[in-house]
């Protein structure tokens, strides 16, 4: 795994060949996957459902019960420890203080039953020695800090009473009152329209900027990774195939996958004819490809792509690249026409 | 401007659709107009699209279009005949022409029919195909959508979304329908099989010449394949308009407003714009006036006060804004994607020749 050039300072979160696999399963949903990610910066995570972006979050944060999945293999350095080996009550006593998550559906996130003010207090009470009207008070300014008009009345407000982007607004504040150093959010903004998904946008960039939060985002939507990403990684089937800049992953995109992926988007410009596509669909756990993982569906596959997983390469500066084949032209020139 | 009314497939007048909001004992029932008084023109062959945020009425209008909703008020005009007072066999009858496709595909098969019997349905409701044929007709719709005839003795279960998708387009398909129209048909898959779906949906819209009714709420999906597309907002739609045009020089402060929100998928867009306060009210006490008002930066006192009408804005756009000759001089940046660099655009021209080559395996395998 290259490092960010730019980045020489030790990072916040450091994941090393983390293995995942459920209960039952023939193959690792993830499988040797490695990425860091430093204070301030923003690493999205891109992929297709079912590549495992979402399980590497919930595994990091301790969410993954062992009798669905066990880690095969893997660190993950957080402050000085590793977070795959902490126990139930270490991760417990971090979860909400120093890494938060927040989840794309915020109404099945925060609880019907208790007032939103009471909600975040409770964030705050549980990590720290303070009163509950300082709880309380903490909850009002986080409420003001994400935004939300009249934070005073809102307060004792359920969650049905607020609209979507309201709700959202409220995880964000939950995530963020006590200052964590790692923010995880999944797809935090898919559920929301487009208007309200740029506001929510807009209040997280503001927000990591004030705090300096290291912010693991992951996301299909290429546009919020423009938008927000300082670094990319793009995972198919339990692999990062890619691993770049968020300028070179879109100036200079390497994998098949990743090149595939941009493909298939529409444009929001003028039409330029019928989109080009991954042909297939992505595998099942039962039926997962040997070697590199995409070698069905790759329209420049070759006999030993199935015979050895490639490693990620660096292709350019803290690019890494998992194909034997890439850079594409240099060995598929005589088609570029 | 008018469509002739030899090309005119689909004619809506004031269409209002009510539905009861909150009753109670001992208060008047409320209402909502999911769709007010709407009145729009589709043409033969084209893609007409409808897109909004949640809550819009887009749906609701989709399904009022082809009489899977009865409308409060107004008509719907098909092939110059009002079907809005249909009775329920002439409605069935209707249905031949007008088909559906829905979002999600597994709630919309009934999962006690095998794949075959599921497409087969509409052909022994509406046609005099023998059983032999309809057999045949079956497994020649499941390779046009792309899925090996053989499947047809499978469940809805044992297949994955985008597949679904594609059952449901082939069950679309079998009575042969004039119209279909998508709600939403493609955005509840993921980016690679949403562009097959995509694709599939342009190829058998040419080959068996149908109208396309589009309901979406991604704009980039909008752009790529409609010919026109008209904006809602809270029931009403405030602009319509060609494609090009609109997404080039939109109008009304709203569709302006959406333009400049959206994430462009380039490190070197214009960053998106989060300008749009607040939320979308709510459809039980829409604003007086223009609706669009209390969010609008252009807002004057003449918006709350009186509804905009429909205006024609040339080129064959229309629009509802009371200031839109002046918001339409703000020079604004909306939604262009810079063009790639060499290197990358090589990669793509090299990734979509091979992929091109690769073809005709696309999804039927499982």
């Amino acid at each position: 795994m290259p490092d960010n050039p730019i980045r020489t300072d030790a990072p916040v979160l450091d994941v090393q060949n983390l293995a995942l696999r459920f209960k039952g399963a023939p193959a690792n949903i993830v499988d040797g996957v490695s990425f860091s990610v430093h204070p301030g910066e923003t690493l999205c995570i891109v992929g297709e459902s079912g590549c495992g972006k979402s399980v590497t979050a919930l595994s990091l944060m301790g969410l993954l019960p062992p009798q669905v999945a066990r880690i095969m293999s893997g660190t993950a350095s957080f402050d000085g420890r590793d977070l795959l080996s902490l126990g139930q009550r270490q991760m417990a006593d971090l979860r909400g203080n120093t890494v938060s998550m927040i989840f794309q559906e915020p109404m099945t996130s925060l609880n019907p039953s208790y007032r939103i003010g009471d909600q975040i207090a409770e964030v705050a009470l549980r990590h720290r020695p303070v009163s509950r009207a300082a709880a309380r008070q903490r909850a009002l300014e986080m409420l003001d800090r994400v935004k939300i008009p009249a934070a005073a009345s809102r307060l004792n407000d359920y969650p049905h009473e607020l609209s979507g982007g309201m709700r959202q607004r409220v995880m964000i504040a939950m995530a963020l009152a006590n200052d964590p150093t790692l923010l995880i959010a999944d797809e935090p903004t898919t559920a929301l329209d487009v208007t309200i998904q740029a506001q929510i946008i807009d209040l997280i960039n503001d927000l990591q900027k004030e705090t300096g939060t290291a912010l693991i985002m992951i996301t299909h939507d290429l546009g919020v990774v423009a938008e927000i990403a300082d670094r990319v990684c793009v995972m198919y089937a339990g692999h990062i195939v890619e691993d770049a800049p968020v300028e070179a992953i879109f100036d200079d995109p390497q994998h098949p996958y990743t090149i595939g992926l941009m493909s298939s988007v529409p444009s929001i410009g003028p039409r330029s004819g019928k989109l080009a596509t991954i042909g297939g669909m992505v595998p099942t756990i039962e039926r997962m490809p040997s070697g590199c993982r995409f070698t069905p569906r790759c329209p420049f596959a070759q006999p030993d792509c199935a015979a050895a997983t490639p490693a990620l390469a660096e292709l350019g500066p803290a690019h890494g690249v998992a194909c034997h084949y890439a850079p594409l032209e240099a060995t598929f020139a005589e088609a570029a026409s | 401007m008018r469509i002739p009314t030899a090309d005119r497939i689909i004619e809506t007048r004031s269409l209002t659709r009510r539905f009861a909001g909150k009753t109670g004992l001992f208060r008047a029932t409320t209402f909502v107009s999911a769709v007010n008084e709407v009145s729009l023109e589709i043409r033969r062959g084209e893609t007409f699209s409808i897109v909004g945020e949640s809550g819009c009425g887009k749906s609701t209008l989709a399904r009022l279009l082809v009489r899977l909703l009865q409308p409060s008020e107004g008509s719907v005009l098909y092939e110059g005949n009002d079907i809005s007072t249909l009775s329920e066999g002439d409605v069935r009858r209707l249905r031949k022409d007008l088909q559906f496709v829905f979002q999600d595909p597994f709630s919309s098969l009934n999962p006690r029919m095998t794949v075959g019997a599921l497409i087969e349905e509409p052909m022994r409701v509406h046609t005099r195909l023998s059983r032999t044929e309809r057999r045949r007709k079956v497994a020649e719709l499941l390779s046009k959508v792309g899925l090996r005839p053989a499947f047809a003795n499978r469940y809805p279960h044992e297949f994955s979304g985008g597949q679904r998708q594609r059952i449901g387009i082939a069950r679309a398909l079998a009575s042969g329908p004039k119209i279909i129209v998508g709600d939403e048909p493609v955005s509840a898959l993921d980016v690679s099989v949403q562009a097959q779906v995509i694709n599939l949906l342009e190829d058998l819209k040419s080959e068996f010449d149908l109208t396309l009714i589009l309901i979406a709420h991604d704009l980039a999906v909008i752009r790529h394949m409609s010919d026109r597309v008209a904006v809602m907002y809270l029931g009403e739609i405030v602009e319509l308009a060609p494609n090009d045009a609109l997404f080039d020089k939109p109008l009304h402060p709203y569709t302006r407003a959406l333009m400049r929100a959206i994430p462009i998928a380039s490190p070197h867009g214009r960053t998106m714009d989060a300008t749009l306060t607040g939320d979308v009210p709510s459809p039980l006490a829409p604003p007086s006036g223009c609706r669009f008002h209390p969010r609008c930066p252009h807002a004057t006192d003449l918006c709350s006060a009186q509804k905009p009408a429909a205006t024609e804005a040339g080129d064959g756009r229309m629009v509802a804004c009371h200031h839109w000759q002046k918001i339409a001089e703000i020079p604004e940046v909306f939604a262009q994607e810079p063009p790639r660099n060499q290197t990358a655009a090589k990669r793509f021209a090299l990734f979509r020749e091979r992929s091109q080559q690769k073809e005709p395996t696309t999804a039927a395998s499982k």
